[in-house]
């Protein structure tokens, strides 16, 4: 037990301390808010893809931390960010998941903007003094937004280190899927797979990048049935550990990168589809670059704090409560590709992914296990330290490990630490 | 009557499905089989756009060899379900196909939560002697555009 002025709230070093994390990080509401304060309302955040608003009206609906914010189109085909709130008397203004719209006109009292978020006109004029400057009531724009390979990020703090900076060493990494397409590009459609446990949300990226340490145990029947499938014997990479696999990167991004393993091929000759695909990729590409990218797994990966990229897809985590997260499967689209490919893709990811899947579902329960768990104070300590004895860190400030290690937790919980104790990325 | 032919058939695939016996439940349908849970309310294309569930025969027998498999960990403990199956309508009879709607409400109890999940299935049927077979399955939730729970079994 804590002697309680370690309890309080921004001393975090007590709560974690390299190898040891403390239980109430997950159970604690008055963390839970902090967390709200001093991360979700001051990094970038991950909202979505620029597919997912195509045409000038589009627009998704999405939250920083439990803030609602709208991504929208404008008619000069720029992508904006505002408060979806309504700046006469706070309602909300965007209320569907997504739609196109002419105008955004509040339901209640007809207060209508441009697709740009300029006030047209509050309804009833003539009861305002001449004075009142329709500038003035534009729709609120989240003070930072940029994107990178089209993914959009935004942050509520006006002030903060750039996005490139935030993403530094991981844009390699999301290179390293966007360049799957022959254009270059990749897209996301409207279909989601939206899914709520009840567990806290970072029980999620702990378990995100970890697939051959967690995998032959709460995977077993999905690895067995893959296998079955493809040929390819999964518990090989659990049985011989591998050096330089599990990376943290500066920022509280973790890797999971297989590039150096040894892969099975394919049980099946190409189809007349890959070939054309392989076909294109070599005309943009080269000939040794596509058989990189190609004949590996892209790494996994996740960008701090909410974006996770596994195989077929990305996912958005959304915090709810201290006891509850939702997350969001968006299924990724090679642009370029025949459909054919894409389909295969998208078949693919609904064998592992989404509420109904044969690998994601483990993942969870095993989340949900974990909250009724920590609820337990004996010895409030979980132990991160798998790999402590050999820990490299790089000189470019990210450490690398075994396919088994924990360093990249230990990386994002020092990352979250700093922020926590409000010593941040400003 | 064939109409009680076709509501006994889908009694009793609604016995087979909360009672866990997902082997026999399998034998219920075609090698051409389709079954599709989307997870969207407006009409999508699922060759382009996600579902929770697209199965054809072989990811059928994929997803029943999972559940069968005592491994996966959201079923133990194992959950209890009881279903209710009603609002039969025929939609189309083409003699040896038959297209029938109907509505279904679940309870789903487990650990400390009873959930209730309810929808509209569409079923495919072919004749098969005095019986049917399963060609085709939609199943259009309740809450497919809501964040769900964990689908750990059949709907």
């Amino acid at each position: 037990m804590l002697a309680k002025s370690e309890q309080e709230v921004g001393k975090f070093d007590a709560l974690i301390n390299g190898a040891r994390i403390h239980g109430s990080l997950y159970r604690d509401p008055a963390i839970f808010q902090r967390e709200l304060e001093l991360i979700w309302y001051k990094v970038w955040v991950y909202l979505g893809h620029e597919t997912e608003v195509p045409n000038a009206g589009d627009y998704v609906r999405r939250q920083i931390g439990l803030q609602p914010v709208v991504m929208l189109r404008g008619d000069d085909g720029e992508v904006r960010v505002f408060f979806n709130r309504c700046r006469h008397r706070g309602n909300l203004l965007c209320h569907r998941d997504r739609a196109n719209v002419a105008k955004i006109v509040c339901p209640y009292h007809g207060w209508t903007y441009s697709r740009s978020g300029g006030l047209l006109e509050p309804t009833f004029e003539e009861g305002y003094d001449d004075n009142l400057s329709r500038d003035d009531f534009g729709l609120t724009p989240v003070p930072r937004v940029d994107s990178y390979r089209g993914l959009i990020f935004a942050s509520v703090s006006a002030e903060g280190i750039s996005l490139d900076e935030h993403l530094g060493g991981m844009k390699e990494y999301i290179d390293l899927f966007v360049d799957l397409s022959p254009a270059g590009e990749i897209e996301i459609r409207k279909g989601v797979q939206k899914l709520r446990y009840r567990g806290n949300w970072k029980f999620h990226p702990e378990n995100s990048m970890e697939g051959d340490y967690h995998g032959p145990f709460i995977h077993r029947i999905a690895f067995e049935l893959h296998s079955r499938a493809t040929g390819l014997d999964m518990s090989s990479l659990h049985a011989n550990e591998i050096p330089d696999v599990i990376r943290s990167l500066p920022g509280g991004h973790m890797v999971e990168d297989y590039r150096g393993a040894t892969m099975a091929p394919p049980n099946r000759p190409p189809s007349p589809a890959r070939l054309a695909y392989l076909e294109m990729m070599e005309a943009r590409y080269g000939k040794e670059k596509t058989r990189q990218l190609t004949t590996t797994i892209p790494p996994l990966f996740y960008v701090f704090p909410n974006l996770i990229h596994i195989m077929t897809h990305v996912r958005r985590i959304q915090p709810v409560s201290v006891n509850e997260t939702y997350i969001y499967y968006h299924p990724v689209f090679l642009k370029g590709v025949p459909d054919e490919l894409n389909e295969r893709r998208l078949r693919d990811h609904e064998f592992g992914f989404g509420p109904a899947g044969f690998i994601a579902p483990d993942d969870i329960e095993i989340m949900e296990r974990n909250q009724i768990g920590v609820r337990s104070e004996g010895d409030d300590w979980q132990f991160i330290g798998r790999g402590m004895h050999r820990d490299k860190v790089l000189p470019n400030g990210a450490s690398t490990g075994y396919t088994m290690d924990e360093n990249h937790l230990r990386a994002f919980w020092q990352h979250y630490c700093k922020l926590m104790n409000g010593n941040g990325e400003a | 009557m064939a109409d009680a032919a076709i509501e006994q058939f889908l009694y009793r695939e609604a016995r087979l499905m909360d009672e866990g016996k997902y082997r026999e439940w399998l034998s219920l349908w075609t090698d051409d089989a389709i079954y599709w849970v989307p997870c969207s309310d407006d009409d999508t294309d699922p060759r382009r756009d996600v579902s929770l569930i697209y199965d054809n025969r072989e990811r059928l027998v994929q997803r029943v060899d999972r559940l069968l498999s005592g491994t996966v960990l959201a079923l133990d403990p194992r959950p209890l379900m009881r279903r209710v199956v009603s609002n039969i309508e025929i939609e189309a009879d083409a003699g040896s196909d038959v297209t029938v709607a109907s509505n279904f409400i679940l309870a789903h109890a487990r650990w400390d939560t009873q959930q209730i999940w309810a929808g509209r299935s569409l079923h495919k049927l072919r004749r098969d002697g005095a019986t049917f077979k399963i060609v085709f399955k939609k199943v259009m939730l309740v809450n497919a555009e809501q964040e769900i729970p964990l689908l750990q079994f059949i709907v």
